[in-house]
């Protein structure tokens, strides 16, 4: 710890600019992660709030919700309890003539199930009526008000929005939450469809009858458009930038080890052990990785801060440890392989030279 | 008693026609309170000497001792123990480490043996006699040459060894800073009762010493 700390101390352009890679370095991942699971959550993050564990779907739709429709026949023999709620999913492009349209997705939802009792409001109340709407944050952001009245794919009627929720994500777009009623009138000319979906947070709920199937929530989840090319993607990216800035860590090391032998030969020659040096070695990465990642924690910190909500990113405590400890690891594994050379340093060498 | 002796002693580097043997045979001993120099032209093979004396390397046949104590056949960390507490080096060249201050120096030594060490006055003491007392929070490549020789000669004596070896330690003094390692090392054989072994090529050095010794081509001879 002495020797490491005094030489980073007295070479500070040297070990600045390896902090400032490794800074770098794990500013992207935590960056590609945020977004990585900020880009999933939007996709996933109102099945994630309804503690979703089943899903009952039209087995013909390819577990996909939007394409999903359950008649009366299929849902006659459904048990339906306080774990169950029925959801009519469908897709619209909300407008209003003082604002961005939005496309999104129309929830219909039941006054009596879970899915409505637990909406998160974040202002205003939950609809009540079949001409009121309560809308992801999303629209808040994007300027709609509380009050505003909104057509949905060019309906004459309009739709009012009285409160606001969190965590109203699916399919990347916001969702509107309304009444079952209105999404019959969305769907038009289907009088025997009752809903797109039942969801059931119990674990292990079954409902199969007509043209009912129950998915498990995983599976449902890995249908969902994009969902898992797109975590595919990032994970390999990340995947990738771990092995990358491994080998960029571990050359920079072992070149700044290699630079250090003659001295390393001089300390030995003067009785210092070589476990000294090594624990120098190993140390003074720590030291270069945790101030570089602490940094890109910094700098992470204060962009979350100054991005605009919109930015579909997610700065989860969770990733930022495991990004932190993925890059700790990383920065140990590389000062361990010059370790050899150390340990094989002949103080000999120092004399004479 | 012989604090160090040197029986027999061969160093051949390489193999074949690379060949090259750069200790034939030599016998040597050192007594406490003792000042020898070993003086010889370049390539004589007076480093290998003190790296064999000093426990870096071993021999390649023959016998050294310390104390009455076979050298030959300490693993790598007996023979670092020996360098850290019995041995004190003062090298050919880059002494010191470089991103240490002369004081962080000897702390170093300090994190590394605990006990025995000089104690701070005993260090004020050595710092003024070698005339490097200003110097101590200076870093290496703030240093002459000569006040770098000086800092390693106090690095190696700060560990308090019996022996001490030095290669070449007055090659870049004045005259006047000569005639104090001199007396300095004379002092520390006779009040300290410390072996010390010069590697010189200067002639001013030889006014200090009990005993001579010459090297040319690896042969050893004792000429005081
Ligand atoms: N590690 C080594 N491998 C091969 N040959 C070596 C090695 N070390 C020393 N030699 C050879 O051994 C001989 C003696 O070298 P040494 O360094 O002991 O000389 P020296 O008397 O200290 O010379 P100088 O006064 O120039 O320092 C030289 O011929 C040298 O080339
Ligand atoms: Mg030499």
């Amino acid at each position: 710890m002495f020797l490491a700390i005094k030489e980073i101390k007295r070479e500070k352009l040297r070990y600045g600019l390896i902090i400032l890679m490794i800074f770098l370095v794990s500013y992207l991942i935590f960056m590609l992660s945020s977004l990585a699971v900020g880009l999933a959550s939007e996709n996933t993050q109102a099945i994630k709030s309804w503690n979703t564990q089943e899903v009952v779907l039209n087995k013909n739709a390819n577990v996909s919700m939007n394409q999903s429709t359950l008649t009366k026949t299929d849902l006659k023999k459904a048990d339906i309890g306080s774990n169950e709620a029925l959801v009519g999913e469908n897709a619209v492009v909300a407008k209003h003539k003082k604002r961005p349209s939005v496309s999104s997705q129309f929830l219909g939802v039941k006054k009596s199930q879970f899915i409505y009792k637990n909406l998160e409001l974040v202002s205003g109340k939950k609809a009540t009526k079949n001409n009121e709407v309560t809308v992801d944050q999303d629209f808040k952001v994007k300027g709609y008000k509380i009050g505003d009245k909104l057509e949905l794919n060019g309906s004459k009627k309009k739709y009012k929005i009285v409160g606001f929720v969190k965590n109203a994500k699916i399919n990347i777009a916001p969702i509107i939450y309304g009444s079952m009623t209105t999404w019959k009138k969305l769907r038009q000319g289907m009088p025997d469809v009752q809903a797109s979906a039942i969801i059931s947070r119990t674990n292990g709920y079954k409902y199969n009858h007509g043209n009912a199937k129950t998915y498990p929530v995983k599976q449902f989840i890995q249908k969902l458009p994009g969902h898992t090319a797109q975590n595919m993607t990032f994970e390999l990216m990340i995947g990738f930038l771990f092995v990358i800035s491994l080998i960029i860590i571990a050359v920079f090391l072992y070149i700044l080890t290699m630079q250090k032998m003659h001295n390393f030969a001089v300390m030995r020659a003067q009785g210092i052990p070589s476990k000294t040096l090594v624990g120098a070695t190993i140390s003074q990465s720590i030291i270069l990785v945790a101030v570089g990642v602490i940094l890109g924690l910094i700098v992470m910190w204060i962009t979350a801060m100054l991005l605009p909500a919109a930015v579909p990113m997610s700065f989860t405590p969770s990733i930022m440890i495991i990004g932190s400890v993925g890059m700790l690891l990383t920065g140990i594994i590389g000062s361990l392989i010059p370790i050899r050379s150390i340990l094989k340093v002949d103080p000999a060498k120092a004399i004479g030279e | 008693m012989a604090v160090i002796e040197l029986k027999d002693v061969t160093k051949v580097f390489g193999t074949g026609s690379a060949q090259v043997k750069a200790l034939k045979d030599v016998n040597f001993q050192a007594n406490k309170g003792e000042v020898v120099l070993i003086m010889g032209p370049s390539g004589a093979g007076k480093s290998t000497f003190l790296t064999i004396a000093g426990s870096l390397q071993k021999p390649s046949s023959g016998l050294v001792s310390i104390n009455g104590k076979d050298i030959t056949k300490l693993s790598a960390k007996q023979s670092n123990n020996l360098r850290l507490n019995k041995v004190g080096f003062v090298l050919q060249a880059y002494n010191l480490v470089p991103f240490l201050n002369v004081q962080e120096q000897f702390q170093l030594v300090d994190k590394v043996k605990k006990q025995g060490n000089l104690s701070k006055e005993e260090l004020t003491d050595l710092l003024k006699q070698l005339g490097i007392t200003d110097l101590v929070k200076k870093y290496p490549n703030e240093l002459s040459g000569g006040q770098q020789q000086r800092v390693a000669i106090a690095r190696a004596l700060y560990a308090n060894p019996e022996i001490l070896l030095a290669d070449e330690p007055t090659a870049s003094l004045d005259s006047k800073n000569v005639e104090e390692v001199g007396k300095l090392f004379k002092d520390l054989a006779k009040s300290h009762e410390k072996a010390v072994m010069l590697v010189t090529h200067d002639p001013r050095l030889e006014q200090y010493a009990d005993h001579i010794y010459n090297m040319m081509d690896g042969k050893m001879a004792k000429k005081k």
